[in-house]
């Protein structure tokens, strides 16, 4: 019923923009709190390759990737970026992440399927200008505390990576 | 003779020469930042060595491709029909369009999109639109083949070089440089895990190949990978066994090294006997190589668990299981790439944890990786500023307190706590590469690898 449908949609929306307000609020640990326990965060890597080997743009699982963290690598993420040591981000970068063209691909069970574009955008230090975006896939599993973030794929639209790190959390 | 006439400021030998002082480890901070070295890097360096192109099992049958460069010039690293390896400059003799747009694919030939030219894979010019109306076939296609590059491997890696007088590779990578790639194969054949990382830094490529010779960096630029607990860096740095070998024409191993009398009771293990140890080791120890590594390594390189750098921009990694290369793209950026590389006999458990640990901790946004591009852009930005450029890069750790020694097979090497060894001898050969005009004057005049006092 359409009604039904135009509340999820706006659930799953409310879930990812205070999401994405906590990363930019550098709200880290209160981040890892939105995850799963069997969280897979993965950002494959993608190649310039001709039309009919267009198959092999991205790197499959199991292969190399950019990111390809459990729970425990990205909590290993978040004390790395609180510990006053890690100068890739100390002082930290400013960041934004913006979500959008959301859409509800899939429910099934307590886990829906959410497909949407992101723009992450960093500026560091006095001139250092990052842009990075791309596609993702998330699933969000509703659990009694509200939205649990179970699986996060990103697809990003650049092949060489045009920053010194990817230091921040997406 | 002036040298570099592209850039604004001509370098003569002498100039060159002093850019690196041996007797007090300090190098002028201009080699990072100033645009006639750059070019003239180019030319001596990146076009006369021998540049890493890629493994054999990245283009395993006939017309696969990967794109590589030998400084700045793209090159198509492609199987022909034979079965040999072609590297072929990526740029249509016509009007230097380029043939290939994708970075790795198969192709039957290469047919240019501008004007249809159309190139065997090994170079040939085969076909020519307009051959009889336009040309009236008057056009020597046998000279108008693509350009090649040497091609020679090593242990499955495809090397390259533009120079028609360069050594063989063999003899080019010398003892230090084919201990480096043994390292790789240490643990048996390996195959390149699908999938290259790559990032832009701004930085000069010196200065991220010198890091990797540099322990004293680690606890400090990577004191956070440490409080998070992802890796213990005083199971790994090992300061007060360090050992430095050096080969000729720069290339060189830095970090920790295999006390001779442990390497003594490694010697005498068996196969499963090291695989048991290296079982009940405690975490980050470096696994046990098994007996054959020897004959890959040397018998002084088996004793390595360092960084190799193949001069002038190849790094191995400790393990042997990825190595980076530094692209030159300016003074002040440099492209990394990342291969991974696992035993091609691997168990799958095996397998997925190799992968595993090279996603986390190098590429852009590897847990240890990702302190050290910052390190580097700041330290090439502060050699662009006027007075800040005048101030040396001060590489004098453990200068004069060391010895180098020559092992049985001739190795030079030494062992010593934590120091510089390793990026004295990059900058020293640095400077002999430049100021040499071709490579009989660069074997004529570079210093060989050094015994006594360093």
């Amino acid at each position: 019923m359409l009604p039904e449908n135009v509340l999820l949609q706006y659930e799953v929306e409310q879930f990812l923009y205070a999401e994405a307000a906590l990363l930019d609020a550098r709200k880290y640990r209160e981040w890892l709190g939105l995850l799963a326990d069997d969280i897979h965060y993965w950002m494959p890597i993608r190649r310039t390759v001709t039309l009919g080997d267009i198959d092999r743009e991205f790197t499959k699982l199991g292969d190399m990737a950019y990111f390809d963290d459990d729970r425990g690598i990205l909590e290993v993420r978040v004390r790395k970026l609180e510990a006053g040591s890690a100068w890739s981000e100390d002082p930290p970068s400013r960041s934004r992440h913006f979500v959008s063209n959301v859409r509800i691909l899939e429910v099934a069970g307590d886990e829906i399927t959410v497909e949407a574009c992101f723009h992450l955008f960093r500026s560091r230090l006095e001139s250092d200008i990052d842009n990075w975006i791309g596609r993702r896939v998330d699933v969000l599993r509703r659990t009694e505390a509200g939205f649990r973030l179970a699986k996060r794929h990103l697809f990003l639209d650049q092949t060489v990576i045009q920053s010194t790190n990817m230091s921040t959390i997406f | 003779m002036a040298d570099g006439a592209q850039g604004e400021q001509a370098w003569s030998r002498g100039e060159l020469l002093s850019l690196y002082d041996p007797a007090t480890g300090v190098l002028d901070r201009r080699v990072l930042s100033d645009e006639a070295l750059y070019q003239l890097e180019l030319e001596r360096i990146f076009a006369r060595g021998w540049n890493f192109m890629c493994h054999d099992s990245q283009i395993p049958e006939p017309g696969d491709y990967f794109i590589s460069y030998i400084g700045e010039d793209q090159v198509i690293v492609v199987r022909d029909e034979a079965g040999d390896v072609n590297v072929l400059l990526n740029t249509c003799r016509h009007r230097g369009n380029a043939l290939c747009r994708a970075e790795q694919g198969r192709a039957k030939s290469f047919v240019c999109s501008y004007h249809g030219w159309n190139y065997a894979l090994d170079g040939r010019l085969i076909g020519v639109p307009g051959l009889k109306a336009f040309y009236r076939n008057d056009i020597d296609r046998a000279r108008l083949g693509l350009a090649r590059a040497r091609a020679e491997s090593y242990l499955g890696f495809w090397y390259a070089t533009l120079a028609p007088d360069a050594p063989s590779l063999h003899d080019y990578l010398g003892d230090v440089g084919r201990t480096g790639l043994g390292m790789i194969c240490a643990y048996g054949d390996v195959e390149v895990v699908d999938g290259i990382q790559k990032n832009i830094i701004s930085c000069n490529w010196k200065i991220a190949v010198d890091n990797l010779f540099d322990w004293y960096h680690v606890p400090y630029s990577h004191a956070s990978a440490n409080t998070s607990g992802f890796i213990d860096i005083a199971s790994i740095q090992h300061p007060n066994e360090q050992m430095v070998m050096l080969g000729e024409y720069g290339h060189a191993i830095g970090g920790p090294g295999i006390p001779r009398d442990k390497q003594d009771q490694i010697d005498a293990m068996s196969d499963p006997e090291r695989d048991e140890a290296s079982r009940t080791a405690p975490p980050n120890s470096a696994r046990i190589r098994p007996r054959a590594a020897k004959a890959l390594m040397g018998a002084v390189g088996v004793r390595s668990v360092g960084h190799p750098n193949i001069f002038p921009n190849l790094w191995i990694t400790m393990s042997g299981l990825q190595i980076c290369l530094r692209l030159p793209r300016g003074p002040s950026k440099t492209e990394l790439w990342w291969f991974t590389f696992v035993p091609k006999a691997a168990p799958p458990a095996l397998r997925r944890g190799m992968i595993a640990q090279a996603n986390h901790i190098f590429g852009p946004a590897g847990i240890l990786e990702q302190d050290d591009g910052e390190n580097w852009s700041q330290s090439t930005r502060s050699a662009r500023g006027v007075s800040s450029r005048g101030l040396g890069q001060y590489l004098g750790m453990g200068l004069g307190h060391d010895q180098a020694v020559a092992g049985e097979d001739g190795e030079h090497y030494i062992e010593s706590p934590v120091s510089e060894h390793g990026q004295r001898w990059l900058y020293r050969a640095w400077t002999e590469w430049m100021a040499a005009s071709d490579w009989a004057d660069l074997k004529a005049n570079h210093t060989p690898p050094p015994t006594g006092t360093v």
